[in-house]
């Protein structure tokens, strides 16, 4: 896998999807495009303004943001990287590319990629929370599922279907 | 040559204990096939129950809308429309909402799969195609309701205050998005009218503005925004034009 | 571990088919040497098929007629009220039309007597699912009929798309409750009397009487077995499976779990008309029509637009034929009526107001039980979530049971209980009620206590409200709406538990307590007497609609005003 910038899952372990659980791909894309706007750089508090979200919300998306490399935050100011810069100026399917090059670093994912690939077979929903429960707890385990399913849906390495609650690998398309 | 659309003096009132209230008055504008339209207006103005009218859902009490030159009615299928809350069927998947309005035109099964993989692809949702809407984060649903509004290739894109059910971020990187859709010469739609209460989302989006007053909505101003794009809401130009649509409403 | 259980299903549906194949065939082959016990597999069957072809009537008729009514305003105007008046009736009333009618087109043939079996259990399943159908689409969120319409999902796309999959939820609630009302009248009309004659119809609910009239305890015990296998098989393969499926098509709320609540019974009643000022009733009444007419015309301007003079004529004669075709119906509804009322009553009428007297108090009896045991035991299962997880799939199956199948069992207790078959007979009718009105209003009340906000639970534990206060200012006042629609749906079970309750024979006594119920069965089975049915079921409907009116409307109302808890 390519270099994917600076600071993927820094810190250890399976826990570090968490960054990324519970924030959308649309609000890391819009929050680095409102920093773009203003000029590449700003503080929190501009941005929370510029963007009329209260911090407690926008919390999240900036360490979603941070966690993929996409800026970088010192002394209170938000920077977007040269990474994101790429990422806003790529259409759709490029942009899927990207972010499929950084999340596959991320040491959760490969857990579950190098789980699928081993069995050869689809994956059950229950199999999966299992060993994801003896990492992190049975709670945490559930939402770092649902986390998984949509990054890995989104970057088209991970087919699920949601009726017979099956996960397969898939190879993504173009 | 007809222009698209054509609302023509349109007027709708409700009748409630016997006394008229009036929602729309004399609401007169046309679309030609390469226009970005936003009606804004304060809320209570009648611009949904516009945007119903013209799209086919409601009846006005006087005047007509004409689409190519015919009456609109409301399965027409050259029409889409794309609704505040993503009006989503939730016991289908993304794949099977989006195919929608095709399995209703009669569409054959591999042309209907196509259509939506290809449209479910323009709108970045590749990979959710056996995806609940449940599963999924407000911005992705109203892709999908962008996705099956457009998957039935439609000439003009009617959009209710898509926008306002999502949080800031998203519904920015939504609005690129629908830009980018609509440039695209490959991909419909042609022309796009929406409706929305944010002017700074109207100055941002469209040719042309049209604004209406609060009830009853008369036009107040229809305004030509001849900003290039991308636009920046930084700009003075840009937020002249926001100050001066604000003037006209209040 | 779901898969594995999804495995077991399987599994055991296999078994269980083989059983019931091998049963079947044994008793076919050995009819000689099939103890009674043998027979009981192919009784089974029998009475399952019974109520899976009613079933499937009912379905049919539920879907169309909800549809119609849901879809069509003007027709909902006429089948709202017809239904409610349909489910008013005790199911039993429905059963000597039933049988007069099926029994003589066929001669006698046992075919006449399956269909008035099926009938009625057509007639305890249809109409709670009907009205099911109806709150569901009537119910569909706007933006999703304004999407359909504007994709153009017309007709049977529209109905395949949204209206059928809207209802599913609904459906299978009402479904499984169907069932249970079902299982209730197959047992009582399995085995029957009428103007002399003996019918009977081989299934369980046969067997569990005759075994009951001679007094054979083992063979009651065994057929209830049987009988509960049966409801219980049912359940796990076909119910918990299909309630989980329609999850799936339940609309987006706000909170994640739906506790599923009985549908206030009380709302049907909004068609009664309001008594005082009948003045203000008169110019109610008119306004609408003033309206509507105002509302038609705006209608048909969209259809006939460039001819007016058209729009005005056809407007016309289309309120006219509606208005001649009510008129029709109510006025020869009337006449029927007055017919009957100007003829001399029979002498037997004089018992009516008695009858319904002494059967008002048993129910009151029994609902007094009932409520005394059942909210305590709903408090204690809404809170401690241990409790209901091991506790409620056994009180769900005790629920199941048909308090028919359990008569003779009931019977016996009384007579155990009591000096004198008169005493018994009473206890006897009012344990019938009893079982039949306590399981709505528990499971109404467990819903109540379980949607109580957790916040309020706290409120009060942190303020330190503890045993009687807790329950006077928190607990009682926030599951009343749920006792009202508990007691509503439980008497509604209780009237028609009066009739099988009433009129017993067990061991060959005859168990019988001065009654509606009692009166019914006679006027039905013992002495014929068709003008008397109908007077008793007049009452009971009197009676029925005006508790409705005087007592639970008003009590619901003034609940749901005070007692409405904001979430």
């Amino acid at each position: 896998m390519s270099n994917s910038g600076e600071g993927v899952g820094r810190g250890s372990g399976v826990t570090d999807f968490h960054p990324i659980a519970k924030v959308s791909v649309g609000q890391i894309l819009g929050l680095v495009e409102a920093i773009d706007e203003v000029g590449g750089v700003a503080d929190v508090a501009t941005i929370s303004q510029e963007v009329d979200m209260e911090l407690d919300r926008l919390g999240p998306i900036l360490s979603a943001a941070e966690f993929l490399g996409l800026a970088t935050v010192e002394d209170g100011d938000v920077r977007i990287t040269d990474l994101s810069r790429k990422l806003l100026h790529a259409n759709v399917r490029e942009r899927k590319a990207i972010v499929r090059d950084i999340i596959d670093d991320v040491p959760v994912f490969h857990l579950i990629t190098d789980m699928a690939r081993k069995a050869g077979r689809p994956l059950s929903r229950e199999e999966i929370i299992e060993a994801l429960s003896a990492r992190v707890g049975s709670h945490q385990a559930e939402d770092l599922f649902k986390a998984l399913v949509y990054w890995g849906r989104y970057v088209e390495l991970v087919r699920y279907d949601s009726q017979s609650e099956m996960l397969t690998l898939r190879t993504p398309s173009k | 040559m007809h222009p698209l659309l054509e609302v023509k003096d349109v007027t709708k009132s409700y009748f409630e204990n016997g006394k008229e209230f009036k929602v729309l008055e004399l609401v007169r504008f046309d679309l030609a096939e390469r226009d970005f339209v936003c009606v804004v207006g304060p809320s209570g103005c009648g611009k949904s129950t516009l945007l119903r009218i013209i799209v086919g859902l409601d009846k006005p009490t006087s005047g007509a809308v004409l689409f190519e030159g015919e009456p609109i009615r409301a399965d027409n299928p050259q029409v889409a429309m794309v609704f505040q809350s993503f009006a989503l069927f939730p016991w289908l998947t993304v794949q099977q909402n989006v195919e929608l309005g095709l399995e209703a035109k009669g569409t054959v099964l591999e042309e209907r799969h196509r259509l939506a993989r290809k449209f479910i692809d323009a709108v970045g949702l590749t990979g959710f195609e056996d995806a609940f809407p449940r599963e999924l984060s407000g911005g992705m649903k109203q892709r999908v309701g962008i996705a099956r509004a457009l998957a039935i290739e439609p000439l003009l894109l009617c959009m209710d205050e898509p926008f306002s059910s999502l949080d800031p971020l998203t519904a920015q990187n939504l609005r690129d998005e629908i830009l980018q859709l609509w440039a695209n010469p490959d991909l419909p739609p042609k022309a796009v009218l929406m409706v929305t209460h944010a002017i700074e989302e109207a100055v941002y989006l469209a040719d042309r503005v049209i604004v209406l007053s609060s009830r009853p909505g008369r036009m107040v101003a229809e305004l030509e925004i001849d900003l290039p794009r991308p636009r920046n809401r930084k700009e003075p130009e840009f937020y002249g034009w926001v100050d001066e649509i604000y003037s006209l409403i209040v | 571990m779901r898969a594995t259980v999804r495995g077991l299903r399987r599994w055991l549906r296999y078994v269980a088919g083989v059983l019931v194949l091998t049963g079947a065939v044994a008793a076919i082959v050995f009819p000689q040497a099939a103890l009674n016990a043998l027979q009981l597999p192919l009784l089974a069957v029998f009475s399952t098929t019974r109520m899976v072809v009613a079933y499937v009537f009912s379905l049919v008729f539920a879907i169309t007629y909800g549809h119609t009514a849901a879809t069509n305003k003007r027709a909902a105007v006429v089948l709202l009220p017809v239904l409610d008046v349909l489910q008013s009736i005790p199911i039993l009333g429905f059963f000597p039309a039933a049988l007069v009618f099926f029994v003589a087109t066929f001669h006698g043939h046992p075919i006449g007597i399956e269909l008035a079996v099926v009938f009625l259990i057509f007639t305890s399943m249809s109409w709670n699912m009907a009205f099911g159908v109806y709150e569901s689409l009537t119910t569909i969120p706007q933006d999703l009929e304004a999407a359909a319409a504007s994709f153009g999902l017309t007709g049977w796309l529209r109905f395949r798309f949204l209206a059928f999959p809207a209802a599913i939820p609904k459906l299978v609630y009402n479904s499984i409750l169907s069932w249970t009302n079902g299982w209730f009248f197959l047992v009582a009309s399995e085995i029957f009397t009428a103007g002399g004659t003996e019918f009977q119809r081989p299934g369980l609910g046969a067997f569990i009487a005759i075994a009951g009239r001679n007094g054979d305890t083992p063979s009651i015990a065994i057929g209830i077995g049987v009988l509960a296998a049966v409801v219980l098989a049912l359940d796990i393969f076909l119910w918990r499976p299909l309630s989980a499926y329609s999850e799936r098509f339940r609309m987006e709320t706000a909170t994640g779990r739906e506790i599923p609540r009985v549908p206030s019974p009380y709302e049907r009643f909004r068609w009664l008309p309001r008594l005082p000022r009948v003045r203000h009733w008169i110019l109610a009444r008119l306004q609408p029509v003033a309206l509507g007419y105002h509302r038609l015309s705006l209608r048909f301007e969209r259809s006939y637009s460039g001819h007016p003079k058209v729009i005005k004529d056809v407007r016309r004669i289309d309120l006219a034929l509606f208005v001649v075709v009510f008129i029709l119906v109510v006025s020869a509804g009337l006449f029927g009526l007055a017919q009957m009322f100007l003829r001399p009553l029979p002498p037997s009428a004089a018992l009516l107001p008695s009858a319904a007297f002494l059967s008002f108090s048993r129910l009151l009896v029994a609902y007094g039980i009932a409520l005394a045991w059942t909210v305590p035991v709903a408090a204690f299962l809404g809170e401690s979530e241990r409790a209901s997880r091991y506790l409620t799939p056994v009180l769900e199956l005790f629920a199941s049971l048909p308090a028919t199948a359990l008569l003779p069992v009931i019977v016996g207790f009384a007579l155990v209980l009591t000096a004198s078959f008169g005493d018994a007979a009473q206890l006897a009718a009012i344990l019938i009620a009893l079982f039949s009105m306590q399981w709505y209003l528990l499971f109404n009340l467990i819903a109540g206590v379980r949607s109580i906000p957790d916040d309020l639970k706290e409120a009060a534990r942190s303020f330190g409200l503890r045993g009687r206060t807790y329950w006077r200012r928190l607990l009682l006042p926030a599951i009343t709406p749920s006792i009202l629609t508990g007691s509503i749906t439980a008497w509604g079970a209780g009237w028609n538990a009066l009739i099988v309750s009433e009129y017993i024979v067990y061991a060959k006594q005859p168990f019988v307590v001065p009654g509606l119920g009692s009166l019914l069965n006679q006027a039905v089975f013992t002495a014929p007497d068709s003008e008397m049915l109908l007077l008793t079921i007049l009452t009971m409907i009197v009676v029925v609609l005006a508790m409705n009116k005087l007592l639970w409307r008003p009590l619901f109302r003034r609940a749901s005003q005070r007692f409405r808890l904001e979430v």
